[in-house]
C-alpha cells in the first residue's frame, strides 16, 4: 500500500472517529433539553417516565445428524434488560447464555452481551444510539425470538454470510419518516479477517464488543420500508477494514450487500433473502495465515448466500392454538468466487431444503419441527441432513 | 462516512421540507374560511415486532381520535407520550383493544411500544400528527 493511502486511510479514519464523537455529544446535549422541545406538545398530565423491564427468551433442541447420535441442547437462555430515564433516554441490554454451560480455555458455551445501548429519542426522524448494537443487516439478526420465524436452526445463510447474531460496539443514528420509511446508520468495530474461514464464512469474524480493534471503523446502513401492514422491506450494506491484524503490510477491505423482504397477510408469510460479500484481499490474508500456521484458510473473495421460504398456518385462532407449516430453499457458497491461485472447496457450495411445521399453544410458546436436507458440489465429502425439535418462548 | 453523511443529509432536508410545508400552510390558513373539525375518527393500527401500522396518523384538533388496536403476535403497548394513554395490545388471536384521544393543541403526538417485546423494541415508534381544522381542510 502506497504511503499516500495509508495517509488518507488514517485521514478516514479519524474523521470517522471525530463524526462519532461529535454524534455522541450532540445527542447527550440535545437529549437532556426540556421534553418541551420534542415532537409531542407540552404534556397535560404526564405520567411518571422512569420504568424498568424485564423480560427474555429461552430455547431448547433436540439436533439428530444423520449418522450421529443425537443431541440436546440448551441452545439459548436470554434475558432482556430495559430502563427507561425519562421519554427521552432509555437504555436496553440483551445477555445472552449460549449452550447453557461456559468453560475457560474450551470449546463450550458462550456468555455473551448482545445488546447494551442507551438510546437518545431526539425525534421521530433522527435519534442517536450508543453502546452494544445489533448489526442491522438481514431478517434475523435484529429480530431473533424463537415464536417469530420458522425452523428450529436459523437459516444457514443468516449463520455463515450474515454472522448472526451480529453485534458490535459503536455509534449512530435512527429513525423514521413519512409512512412507514426507516433508516439506521452505525460506526461500530469492524470484522477480524484473520478469523474468517472456509466453512464458516465471517462468523468467526466477530469482534463481540471484548477489546475490540477499532482502528478503522466499518459503516452499517440500513434502509427500510414498512409502511403496509405484514410488509417489511430492506437492504442494508456494510463497509469494514477487517485486515487490522495485517496492517501496514496489508488491508482487507470486506463489504456485505444485502436485501430481504418478509410478507405476511393472514396465514401465509413469505420470506426472501439475497446477501453477497466481497473480500478484497483475500490472496494476501490466505497467504499470510498459512505462512503463519502451516494451513490455508481458503478463504473467498466473494461469498454469496440467499433463501425463499413460505408458510401458511393450517390451523389458526383454534382455542388450542395455532399450527403452521413451512418449507425454505437456500443456496450458500462461501467460495464463491476464489482468489488468483486458489481452488474452491466444493463442500461449501451448499443447498438446503427445510420442510417443518411449528405449533404455537399460545402466541409466545413455539414448538418445532423440521427436516433439513443438505447437499453439496463435492463427490467426497457428503453434507449432513438432520432431523430437529425445538422448543423456544419468549416472556 | 458517506453513508452517515447521507443520512445527516436526509435529516436536514426533511426538517427544511417541514417547516417549509408549515409555513405554507400558514400562508394558505390566512385565507381560508374555518372548517369545523370532525367530531369523531377512527384508525386502527396493527402492532408487530417490531412496528405499528399504520406509524403516522393525521388527525385534527379538538377530534376524538378513537384507536383501534391489534397485534400480529406478541403482546405491546401503545403509550402516547405526554399524556395518560397507555394501554396492553392484547396477543395474536386475543382480540381488539381500543382507546380514544383527543388532540387539544396543534402538534405532533409521538406513541410508542410501552411492553418490552424483543431485541427491536425500541423501533417500535409512531406519530400522531393533529393539525388546525383549517389546514386539515387544505
Amino acid at each position: 500500500m502506497s504511503d499516500s493511502r495509508v495517509l488518507s486511510n488514517q485521514n478516514y479514519c479519524f474523521e470517522l472517529k471525530r463524526l462519532g464523537i461529535a454524534l455522541a455529544v450532540a445527542g447527550v446535549l440535545l437529549a437532556t433539553l426540556p421534553a418541551r422541545a420534542q415532537d409531542t406538545p407540552p404534556p397535560a398530565a404526564p405520567p411518571p417516565s422512569s420504568s424498568t423491564g424485564l423480560s427474555g427468551y429461552m430455547d431448547f433442541h433436540y439436533n439428530k445428524t444423520r449418522q450421529e447420535d443425537g443431541q440436546l441442547d440448551f441452545h439459548r437462555f436470554v434475558l432482556l434488560v430495559t430502563h427507561q430515564f425519562s421519554d427521552r433516554i432509555r437504555f436496553v441490554s440483551e445477555l445472552e447464555l449460549e449452550n447453557a454451560f461456559v468453560e475457560g480455555l474450551e470449546e463450550a458455551g458462550e456468555l455473551e452481551l448482545e445488546q447494551a445501548y442507551l438510546d437518545f429519542l431526539l425525534s421521530r426522524s433522527f435519534n442517536l444510539r450508543a453502546g452494544m448494537l445489533l448489526m442491522p443487516v438481514g431478517i434475523i439478526n435484529e429480530r431473533h425470538e424463537p415464536p417469530v420465524y420458522y425452523g428450529v436452526e436459523r437459516p444457514l445463510v443468516e449463520t455463515v454470510i450474515i454472522p448472526t447474531t451480529w453485534f458490535e460496539v459503536g455509534v449512530g443514528a435512527h429513525g423514521e419518516v413519512g409512512r412507514g420509511w426507516r433508516y439506521r446508520a452505525f460506526l461500530t468495530a469492524p470484522l477480524n479477517a484473520a478469523e474468517f474461514s472456509a466453512e464458516e464464512g465471517l462468523r468467526n469474524g466477530r469482534q463481540k464488543g471484548s477489546r475490540t480493534n477499532i482502528g478503522r471503523a466499518a459503516a452499517t446502513g440500513r434502509l427500510e420500508y414498512v409502511g403496509i401492514r405484514g410488509l417489511t422491506a430492506g437492504a442494508s450494506l456494510w463497509a469494514g477494514a477487517s485486515g487490522f491484524e495485517f496492517r501496514p503490510r496489508f488491508d482487507v477491505p470486506v463489504r456485505i450487500y444485502e436485501a430481504d423482504v418478509r410478507y405476511s397477510r393472514d396465514r401465509f408469510e413469505g420470506r426472501a433473502q439475497l446477501a453477497h460479500v466481497t473480500i478484497a484481499g483475500a490472496g494476501d490474508l490466505n497467504d499470510a495465515i498459512f505462512r503463519n500456521t502451516g494451513v490455508s484458510p481458503n478463504v473467498a473473495r466473494a461469498l454469496r448466500g440467499g433463501y425463499l421460504e413460505a408458510s401458511y398456518r393450517v390451523i389458526s385462532g383454534a382455542r388450542y392454538g395455532d399450527v403452521g407449516v413451512f418449507a425454505r430453499h437456500e443456496k450458500v457458497d462461501t467460495q464463491f468466487r476464489m482468489p488468483s491461485g486458489y481452488l474452491p472447496l466444493e463442500e461449501f457450495d451448499r443447498d438446503l431444503w427445510t420442510f417443518g411445521a411449528t405449533y404455537w399453544p399460545e402466541p409466545d410458546i413455539a414448538l418445532k419441527v423440521d427436516y433439513v436436507h443438505q447437499r453439496n458440489r463435492s463427490a467426497i465429502i457428503r453434507a449432513p441432513s438432520s432431523f430437529n425439535i425445538g422448543l423456544g418462548w419468549w416472556f | 462516512m458517506r453513508i452517515l453523511l447521507l443520512v445527516c443529509a436526509l435529516a436536514a432536508v426533511s426538517a427544511s421540507a417541514r417547516s417549509l410545508m408549515a409555513e405554507q400552510a400558514d400562508q394558505t390558513e390566512q385565507t381560508a374560511q374555518a372548517q369545523p373539525a370532525p367530531a369523531e375518527q377512527t384508525v386502527e393500527i396493527a402492532a408487530e415486532r417490531f412496528s405499528f401500522t399504520p406509524s403516522e396518523v393525521k388527525t385534527r384538533v379538538g377530534t376524538k381520535l378513537t384507536i383501534r388496536l391489534t397485534s400480529d403476535d406478541t403482546a405491546h403497548g401503545f403509550r402516547i407520550l405526554g399524556t395518560h394513554v397507555n394501554i396492553e395490545i392484547p396477543k395474536r388471536g386475543r382480540g381488539v383493544t381500543t382507546v380514544s384521544f383527543t388532540p387539544e393543541a396543534a402538534g405532533r403526538y409521538t406513541f410508542e411500544c410501552s411492553k418490552l417485546c424483543g431485541a427491536g423494541h425500541g423501533f417500535m415508534r409512531g406519530v400522531i400528527v393533529a393539525e388546525d381544522a383549517v389546514k386539515g381542510e387544505q
